[in-house]
Parts: C-alpha cells; structure tokens; sequence
C-alpha cells in the first residue's frame, strides 16, 4: 500500500496521484550543471537502417531497442499491427517460439515487443557477454518471422482472453475509451489492440502483409545502448543488418485530415453494475509531440495534475478526501493528441468528485497561476528529469523516440533553459491556447443504474456496456 | 565518474561476467550508526546529479491488532500531513518546490519512506525528514480527510485488481493466529475507528529513531552526509523498542478453501499459498529460486504448462520477504471458458510434479542467471541500489549479507529444490481462494 502508487504482487495501477502549492521557498538552491544527453554515434546504413549507438558502463549490460515506423494508425484491421507485433516472438530464423523463449530466458536476457500508436517495437537488453548469442536472435525475430501458423492461432486465442480480460479493470481500459470518444473514426482513435471480435476474424496471410509493408530497413531505426565497445559494436549490427533489403515504400496514412474539434460536451457512460467506485476521465484535444511549447506545458500540467501537490491532488485527495489520487496530462501523438484529467471515487461521491474537478480545472483562467506556483513546479520538473534518463532502457527507448517523433539532443540539453525560460505570462498563453475549455468529452465507468441521472448533467449521454466488444466507437 | 558494481555481483557469487575491471566490496558501502541507534548507509554515486534518502521503519501490519488493523499503514499517509516546523501540506510543498519528489509504502513487515531529489537538496530532505520523526502533530481533521483518501485506496485496489481481492480473503485463512492474517490496508470498519490515542500511541513506538535504517545513495559525500545526520537526526531521542511479535502460527493441518462471488469477473482465478519460513531461514534461497522456476519467463513451468496450453492467460508465483514465516503464493487467471477447478488443478499438477521428479540442472542455472540480470538491473539506478542496501540490512540482518548471498544461492542444487518443493507444497500446507462470476453451488 503506497502513498500515491499502489502496487502489490506485480500489479501496478496506472492512474495514481502524485502531485498545491502556494507560498513555498525552496529552502535549497539546486546549482548543479543542467542535465545532457550522454554522448553517442548515429549512422544510417545503405539500406536506410539507421542505427544509435550509446556508450554505458555502469553495469554490464546492453539493451537493444528497435523501432519500425508503422502502430494502430495504420491498422486497417483493428489491432493488426499489435498482433503483427506479437507474431514477430512466434518463432524466427527456423527457431521455435519455444526454443526462443529458452534461450532467452537462460540467458536471463528479455525480448520483448509492443505497438502503440504510431510506433512498433522490439525491445532486448542482455548481459554483454551474451552479446553473440542475444543480437543474432534479435535480427531474427525482427527480419526473419516465421509466422507460424499453430502458434497463431493460439495467440489469438490469449489475446481475445486478455482484451476481456482487461475490462475487469476499468483503469486499464478507460484511456481506451477516451480515445475513441474524443476520436471517433479518425485513425488516432484506434485502440492499440484493437478488440475480441476483431483479432478473431484476424488471418495469419494478413498479418504477414502488414510485416512486409512497414518491417523495412528504410523505416526502421535500432538503438543500441550500454557496455560495450563502439568499433566492434558497429561491425556486428552492419553484419547483422546490412543486408537486409528494402522493397516497396509502405502506405503513409493522412493523420492531418478530420481531426476532431469538439464544441459540443459529451458523456460516454460506461455501465459496469457490480462497480463500488466510478473511474472517469475529462478532457479533450491536446496538442502534437513536436509543439514548440511542450516543455511549457509540461510545467503548466506539473501545476494542474502532475504532482502530490499538483492542484487536483490537493483538491480531490488532499482537502476532500474524495480520492486516494487525481491527476493530468498530456498525450501527444505526431499529429494530434489529448489532454485528460483522470480520477476514481466511490459511486456515491461521483458528481462531487466530477464537480470539484472542473472547478479545480476552471482555476487555469479564473484565478491563474502565480509566481511563488510556477517557481516551484519549475524547480520540480527540472529535478525529476535526470532520473529518467538513467538505465540503457531508458536511452535506448529516448533515442528510438527521436527517430520516431522527429526531435533531436537540444530535447534533452535545452531542457532546463527552456524550464527556466518560462514567464506567468507565458504560463498563461499556453494555458489560454493549449487547455481545453469547452465541449470537454467525459468517460465515466460505473453503476449506470446509480450514475446516469447525473452523467446527463454534464453532456450528451450515450451509455454502454463494459461487456460490449470495443471501447465504444 | 560513474561507479561499477561489479564486485557486488562476484560476491553475489552468480557472476558470470568476465572482464570486470572495477571492483565495488562491502566497503563501499559506508555506514555509522547515531547515538541514539539510527543505522545510515551512505553509497555515493555521481552518475546523474541527483540522490535519495530510504527510511525504513521496521513495522508494518504485523505489529497490528484486530480494531486497529491497517494503521501502518495508515500512518504512512499521516506521515505527510504536518508536523511543528513544517505543517500541513508543507512536507510535501517543501520537498516538490526544492525539485525533490517523494513516495512511501507498507508491508506486512515495514514501512518505507523514499525521497528522490537533485543532490543540492540533501539538506532539505534532512530537515523535512527530522521534523515529522520528531514533532508529527497529528491533526484530527487531517485524521478525518485521510480516511477518506485511505478508503478510496481500498476500494480501487479491489475494484481493478482480482489479485488484491483474491489475496485479502487468502491471507484471512491462510493466518488464524499470526496478524499476517489481515491484508496491510485493513479491515474498513477499523480504518474509520482508530482513535486519536492509538495514532499518537503508535507513533511514539514505533517512529523512533532506534527502529529505523537509512539509505542514501547518489550524488553525495559520506562527510556531507554525517554531519547532516548529527545535525538533524541525533537530536531524536531514542525510545524503549517496540514489543516483539510472538505470536507463531499453528501449524496447519489440512487444506483450507475460500470463495469469492464477483459477477463482472471475466475468468476464473486462482490463488494458493503455501505456509513457508521467514526469509532469515536456510530456505529461503531454495524457495526463491522454485519460485523462479516454476514462473520466470515464457519458458517457465507455468507458462508452458498453462498459458501455452491455453489454460490461463496468466500463471505466477510470489514468495514476499518476510520477517516471520510466511506465505509462498501462487496464482493463476483462467482463459475464457476453463473452469476454476481445472485451474486449480494444473497449478497443483506443477507443484507436484517438482516434488516427485525435481527439476533439472538447465532450469536451475536458468533461474540463477535470471536472478542476476536482476541484480544487474536493480544496480543501475541509485533508487535500485538504495532499496537492495536497505533490503538486505533489514531481511538478511546486515546489507554485509549481500556479499554472502552469492555463495548461499550457488550452493542451492536440484535436490534441494525437490527437497523444499517436498517440504512445503503439499496439501496439508495448502490454503486455496478462487475468486469467479459464478456462485458456487450446492451438489
């Protein structure tokens, strides 16, 4: 039982409140030199791979992260690129699923994989003296799939289970949800594993068709961070690398067109009767990973949502005791993204929570931000950033994130300026500019039989079942 | 400079690595002890500028009684609400505005208390820290609002997690005796009874300064550290230790079952656990590793066995660290349409298994080198290294021991883990929870 995170067994909850803040002086004055991206090589390979290649000898140990342009955007059939994601660890290179996992695993080495939104990704970290057995593997399970055709139907069959699975807690599915609400059919809405009716009309064939469009070299970079020597390092991953062939461009899909604008304040009521709490998340559009003014925003929701002494916190948990934590934040996609505040209380406190947050929220332009406020949040956001840079994990997922997003070293090594930089004034430009203040989309997941008189208090209502197949759309 | 913990891991004794250069010993590890019996640790580690102090007071819900279960706990959120010099909302406005940021949890065992901070801040923590071990006041309105806060912490863990719901009702049959019984969030009708008295009582007892180890590890000077720790931590007057737990449970003398009806459940699940020693016991390292056996990766027994076989969407194990004898648990959730008993079934087919053929060379190795990918990896952080130092002081009795565990683990063999797997995972020692969206019936 924790103070703000939760976590027991290995169960780790997603929405916990860590973040009021009026009238505090630092009683110490950090002097220490801004915080810089370690140094590291990039080459892009004739065939369009580009590779990152990052020294760290902290611990004997290297983590291998590749990135392939293609996530639930590009899913013409919902959740394809997840499962195509998956079939990669079906076997590979003539290897079994099983003897994969056994290698992997008495190694103590990992190898995993994921796709989100816009990016698909096959993640390794090892102890370097594995580095001949664990990095041919790699280059297997992402050039050589074997699509196994047995073991694809049995992971359908996990999947579809953990889709439903999934809804047994409404934490994990709520930002599901949102998505779709606030997106509707524009490809940003698409849930990242698309749902139990869609994997099971799934087929194998078209699987191996998604793998063949985006699995390319040209659109995919690999980043390779930890103890090992550069030289050498280089000339195995152009061994393992470098012939790999590219063939027809992958399809690009318009993410600019019809992004949604909503005017109008929507509720979408998610029944769930045995619920004893109501899980709910506010918000709307947010902004695009590249926004020139994100690490401002970054300060300004370190205020509202973002920390224990964060506004909402100290409102819902703190004063109220309405919650054990309410928060917010931003979601940025290359094109589009969302901004949310999200929180739980028991069904019988649900519209004084639901209240208490727009009014907390509403403080933005009411009564805005000041000095004493912004200074300390800025003190925050600047002293909690260098351990998240800290593990090859981390770098290697930060340089793959720069491949994907666009952005380069001046993210990391400008950070503090641009914290430094920032003015009430601005604060209060980006705040006028970025927040969204009307037509805010609502997802509440609840006793309907108990909730729905008062969901309609704050927009148009459709209700569902938590049972329905899909996130609503 | 970034420091290497290579050494550490050769005297964890599962180093395969070649090449180290640099060698960490125990003595790296620096520590001092304050009049008035406060333990600090001090690792100093430049890597990024930041640091951490780690608080760990040894008690948690086993120091508990029935009508007062979940204070621990609950004191752990009360630790934030205000004391003399800093009042309420102050720790944390003060920490967050200095660039630091704070977390805390509980255990059946302790209660811990992490702060994470640019290194520049160490004062700072060290006066915010000081001042609530000293001078808490415990405001009875403050008292009100955090039960409150701890009640929504109880039920969203039971609204998300089958895991948190299955072991609540499996500790309560599992323990008849021994206050490992109830879950460390407690009964709900104690979280709104405790008394002004019992927290202002438990405070005195068991936030003194002689019931507490310190870690600190990052950007820091040990000399920096010490002389932080006689300003603000020495003062602390000492108080008579608290009473010891002697309360032992009886052993148990056949299988005990338990059911929990939730209709929205999707699957069945399953728990189990199995009474075993405290952590401090021969062992412990044994169980640690059939744990990571039967449930360690894809190539785990339980994987291959169940979620393979498309049986479970998940199967694990859970041996905590425990000061007095406890639960090995296991679990288990039912893939679409598997009925709770042929879960539990395959759970105990596995266990069985090991205890009538024992398990191979491969697999045991297996599981040691995946023990030390996870010593690697908890020793790339100064959080990591902190919480480990911390870890083994207080389970192992000295952080010293993390320079004995190598041999202790190295010596483990394949009879050994057939001998515990013997031992322990029988039947008799068994309790069983099943948590489903079908009522059980009648026959």
């Amino acid at each position: 039982m924790m103070k703000c995170k939760p976590l027991l067994l290995a169960v780790a909850l997603a929405l916990s409140g860590c973040a009021a803040t009026e009238g505090t002086k630092p009683l110490s004055v950090d002097n220490s030199p801004a915080f810089q991206l370690p140094a590291y090589e990039t080459l892009t390979l004739d065939n369009g791979l580009t590779l990152y290649l990052m020294q760290q000898k902290e611990v004997p140990l290297i983590t291998v992260n590749a990135v392939v342009r293609a996530g639930a955007v590009n899913d013409q059939l919902p959740g394809i690129s997840a499962m195509t994601a998956e079939s990669l660890l079906l076997g590979a290179g003539g290897k079994s699923k099983r003897a994969i996992e056994d290698k992997v695993d008495f190694l103590g080495a990992s190898l995993n994989v994921k796709a989100g939104k816009e990016g698909s990704y096959v993640s390794s970290k090892f102890m370097a003296k594995d580095t001949e057995q664990m990095l041919p593997l790699f280059a297997d399970v992402l050039r050589r799939p074997d699509f196994d055709a047995a073991e694809f139907a049995k992971l359908k069959q996990r999947e579809i289970g953990g889709l439903i699975q999934a809804k047994d807690s409404p934490r994990a599915v709520v930002g599901n949800y949102f998505a779709e609400l606030v997106y509707g059919d524009h490809p940003y809405g698409n849930a990242s594993g698309g749902n139990s009716d869609s994997i099971a009309a799934l087929e194998l064939s078209q699987v191996k068709g998604f793998y063949r469009e985006f699995y390319q070299p040209g659109n995919t970079a690999i980043a390779v961070v930890g103890d090992f020597d550069v030289a050498e390092m280089k000339s195995k991953l152009s061994a393992a690398f470098a012939d790999w062939q590219n063939h027809a461009k992958p399809q690009t899909v318009e993410l600019k067109q019809a992004l949604p604008a909503p005017t109008k304040a929507r509720v979408l009521l998610v029944d769930k009767p045995d619920a004893t709490e109501t899980t709910f998340v506010i918000g709307g559009v947010g902004v695009t990973n590249n926004n020139p003014d994100a690490v401002g925003l970054t300060v300004v929701n370190t205020i509202l949502g973002g920390r224990f002494t964060s506004w909402l916190n100290d409102e819902l948990r703190v004063n109220a005791g309405l919650t054990y934590g309410a928060r917010s934040g931003f979601v940025s996609f290359s094109e589009s993204g969302l901004f949310q505040m999200s929180t739980f209380t028991k069904t019988e406190t649900t519209e004084a929570a639901i209240d208490l947050a727009l009014k907390t929220y509403g403080r933005l332009w009411q009564q805005g931000i000041d000095q004493a406020t912004l200074d300390s949040a800025k003190a925050y956001v600047k002293g909690q950033f260098p351990p998240d840079f800290e593990t090859s994990g981390q770098l290697a997922g930060l340089l793959t994130d720069m491949y994907l997003n666009g952005f380069d070293n001046s993210y990391i090594n400008d950070f503090e300026k641009k914290v430094d930089s920032l003015t009430l004034a601005e604060s209060q430009r980006l705040v006028n500019t970025y927040f969204p203040k009307d037509g805010l989309q609502f997802v509440l997941i609840g006793n309907a039989a108990k909730i729905a008189p008062l969901a309609a208090k704050y927009g148009e209502v459709t209700q569902i079942s938590i049972k329905d197949v899909g996130f609503g759309g | 400079m970034k420091r290497t913990l290579s050494a550490l891991t050769l005297a964890m004794g599962l180093a395969l690595a070649p090449a180290i250069s640099q060698a960490t010993t125990a003595a790296d590890v620096q520590s001092f002890t304050l009049e008035n019996g406060m333990k600090i640790m001090v690792l100093e580690d430049s890597s990024i500028p930041n640091a951490n102090m780690y608080l760990f007071w040894k008690v948690g819900s086993r120091n508990e009684a029935p009508g007062i279960t979940g204070i621990s706990h609950f004191f752990e959120h009360m630790m934030f609400n205000g004391s003399k010099k800093f009042g309420p909302k102050m720790f944390d406005r003060t920490m967050e505005a200095a660039g630091g940021a704070n977390n805390a949890y509980t255990t059946e065992n302790l209660t811990v208390y992490t702060d994470w901070f640019p290194a520049a801040g160490l004062e700072t923590i060290f006066d915010l820290e000081a001042d609530r071990i000293a001078n808490l006041d415990i405001d009875p309105k403050m008292v009100e609002s955090e039960r409150g806060v701890v009640t929504s912490e109880r039920s969203t863990g039971l609204e998300n997690s089958n895991i948190q719901v299955l072991m609540q009702q499996l500790k309560g049959i599992a323990f008849r005796a021994h206050p490992y019984s109830w879950s460390v969030i407690g009964h709900e009708s104690d979280i709104a009874a405790w008394t002004q008295q019992d927290l202002v009582q438990y405070h005195k007892t068991y936030y003194a300064p002689n019931n507490a180890v310190v870690v600190i590890a990052g950007d820091v000077k040990l000399a920096e550290v010490k002389a932080l720790a006689n300003k603000y931590f020495a003062p602390i007057p000492a108080q008579a230790p608290p009473r010891d737990v002697k309360t032992v449970e009886p052993e148990q003398q056949g299988e005990r079952r338990t059911f929990v009806h939730k209709p929205s459940a999707s699957s069945p699940s399953v728990m189990m656990g199995y009474h075993v020693p405290a952590t401090s016991h021969a062992d412990y390292y044994a169980l640690d590793l059939l744990a990571g056996i039967l449930s360690a990766g894809n190539s785990s027994r339980l994987y291959q066995s169940m979620v393979d076989s498309e049986l479970a969407l998940e199967a694990d194990t859970y041996l905590p660290m425990s000061f007095d004898p406890n639960l090995f648990y296991l679990y288990a959730v039912g893939a679409p349409g598997v009925a709770a008993d042929k879960l539990e079934q395959a759970l105990i087919a596995q266990t069985n298994r090991i205890a009538a053929e024992g398990v191979t060379e491969q697999e045991l190795e297996k599981a040691k080198n995946i023990k030390l990918m996870n010593f690697y990896q908890s020793m790339e952080t100064i959080n990591g290294k902190a919480d480990t130092i911390g870890t083994y002081e207080l389970f192992f009795g000295s952080f010293d021991k993390l320079f004995n565990a190598p041999e202790a683990y190295n010596k483990v063999t394949v009879a050994d883990i057939q001998r515990v797997a013997q031992t322990y995972l029988k039947r008799a020692n068994r309790s069983v929870a099943v948590l489903s969206a079908n009522e059980e019936m009648d026959k």
